[in-house]
């Protein structure tokens, strides 16, 4: 039997203004499986990584590692399913990184010198110095910034991550490094992104949003392929499928 | 974009550095307290005082120039303050002058000498409730990122017109780019919220510490003590 790390049913949600974001949403994410979210701006990629871990609750079902999640539940949930946002200024609030990245453990009770060793183990898996520590958020590059959040929710050993556009904005060598570091990741991978070349590398499957609702759902390399759906949902096939660089 | 940060100096290493933020706040405290009782008429006081300062600044590292040059900025308010106090003469003009650049040149060193998020953390374990020690902590953080958003909102408008508009044409495009840096910070703040959540932000914001109380504090807090209660005696002769 397979396990499901993330099994929705009928998910819908309404933003408080009336617009409507999802619309019966059904996606099952098997355990360890690594997933993209692809689809115009405005598709619900984010709205639907924010029901993850309830901070937005709409009508339907959803189950986190067979657990429904409940109100009740919330603690144990944002345990097991970190969020990477898209504006590492939302992140990153605490005066220095460590206090950020010290953050989310500390929260959930991790004893004193348990949380030191996270905190390190985070920086390192991140792909940052741990000179890192002392200093201020305000004081760093975008690139490290997106790395230090991703320590902040690494820090937390979710057995879940979804990030929203975690390659956005960031110069060539900076996305090179950072994809590097996703791929290392051993959690259960859920990527909203538009960045398509990150999606080929990094998840073999695919879902495809619009306008609130899943319209395809399968292989990675077919679906961006498909220049007519792509077309269809405002996207476009990546230059490296329609030149034919990358071969599995 | 570079800030002049209020914290620059606050990574050195100097004996002042090293106390634990606590010590830092109940002493610079205490010699506030004691720089405002000092009596007017009672120049040599003053003097003693100043030479103290002198000394914490000696000892701390940080660059004379800097506290000048800091000191000198808020310099028109004191003035300012200080004339709003004419009923007393070019004698209460002084010493209200001099006591309140006493007091300022005291602020820059402790938060030159102290990093923001200690400062922070020693409030806190003091007593200072936890809602305000987290809005300051926020303050600090977001003063930052709310002068770059307008900043670059300037830029925004000053590449878009040629010439200044009437004034009253001035006054509303300001008023509407205020209502929109409030509107943003306000969906930043929700952003903001939903991450803390994500974390598992639960009402408690968590105090680490990598100060302890050492003897250089007890040292630090006796000196401190014993230099203000002589001067207490001294007056009270």
């Amino acid at each position: 039997m397979t396990e499901y790390a993330v099994r929705i049913i009928q998910l819908s949600y309404t933003y408080p203004d009336g617009t409507r974001a999802l619309e019966k949403i059904d996606l099952d994410v098997p355990c360890g499986e690594r997933i993209a979210i692809v689809g115009p701006s405005g598709a619900g990629k984010s709205t639907l990584l924010l029901h993850l871990n309830g901070v937005l609750q709409g009508t339907g079902s959803i189950k986190i590692l067979n657990q429904k999640l409940e109100q009740s539940g919330l603690r144990e949930v944002r345990r097991q399913v970190g969020l990477l946002f898209q504006d590492p200024n939302d992140q990153l609030f605490c005066p220095t990184v460590y206090e950020d990245v010290a953050f989310g453990p500390l929260n959930l009770t991790v004893p004193a010198d348990e949380i030191q060793r996270r905190v390190d183990k985070a920086l390192s898996d991140a792909g940052l110095n741990k000179s890192i520590r002392s200093r201020s958020s305000h004081h760093l590059s975008l690139g490290e910034r997106r790395r230090v959040s991703l320590a902040a929710v690494l820090a937390m050993e979710p057995a879940i991550l979804g990030m929203d556009e975690p390659t956005s904005n960031l110069d060539p060598r900076n996305r090179h490094h950072l994809i590097e570091v996703i791929s290392g990741l051993k959690a259960t991978l859920i990527i909203a992104t538009h960045d398509l070349e990150l999606v080929l590398d990094v998840c073999p499957r695919t879902v495809l949003m619009d306008q609130g609702k899943i319209w395809a759902d399968g292989e990675t390399r077919k679906m961006l392929a498909d220049s007519r759906l792509m077309d269809a949902h405002g996207l476009e096939v990546p230059l490296s499928l329609k030149l034919g660089f990358k071969s599995k | 974009m570079r800030h002049n940060f209020i914290d620059r100096y606050a990574a050195l290493d100097s004996p002042l550095h090293i106390l634990e933020p606590r010590t830092k706040l109940l002493a610079f405290t205490a010699l506030i307290v004691g720089v405002l009782s000092i009596p007017a008429t009672n120049g040599f006081l003053f003097f003693i005082y100043a030479f103290a300062i002198a000394i914490m600044m000696g000892f701390s590292q940080v660059p004379l120039n800097y506290i000048v040059g800091r000191a000198l900025l808020l310099l028109p308010f004191i003035l300012l303050a200080s004339l709003a106090a004419p009923w007393k003469g070019y004698l209460g003009f002084g010493v209200l002058f001099v006591r309140a650049i006493l007091c300022l040149i005291l602020l820059i060193l402790l938060t030159n000498t102290t990093r923001f998020a200690e400062l922070l953390r020693g409030m806190r374990k003091l007593g200072c409730p936890q809602i305000l020690a987290m809005n300051l902590s926020f303050l600090y953080r977001y003063l930052f990122v709310l002068t770059e958003e307008a900043m670059r909102m300037k830029q925004a408008r000053d590449c878009r017109r040629t010439a200044s508009a009437p004034f009253k044409e001035e006054l509303k495009l300001l008023s509407s780019m205020l209502g929109t840096l409030l509107i943003r910070s306000f969906e930043r703040a929700e952003r903001m919220h939903s991450a803390m959540l994500s974390r598992g932000y639960s009402g408690d914001f968590p105090v680490i510490s990598p100060r302890k109380f050492s003897w250089h504090d007890l040292a630090f807090l006796s000196v401190v003590t014993l230099f203000i209660v002589s001067t207490f005696c001294f007056t009270n002769r």
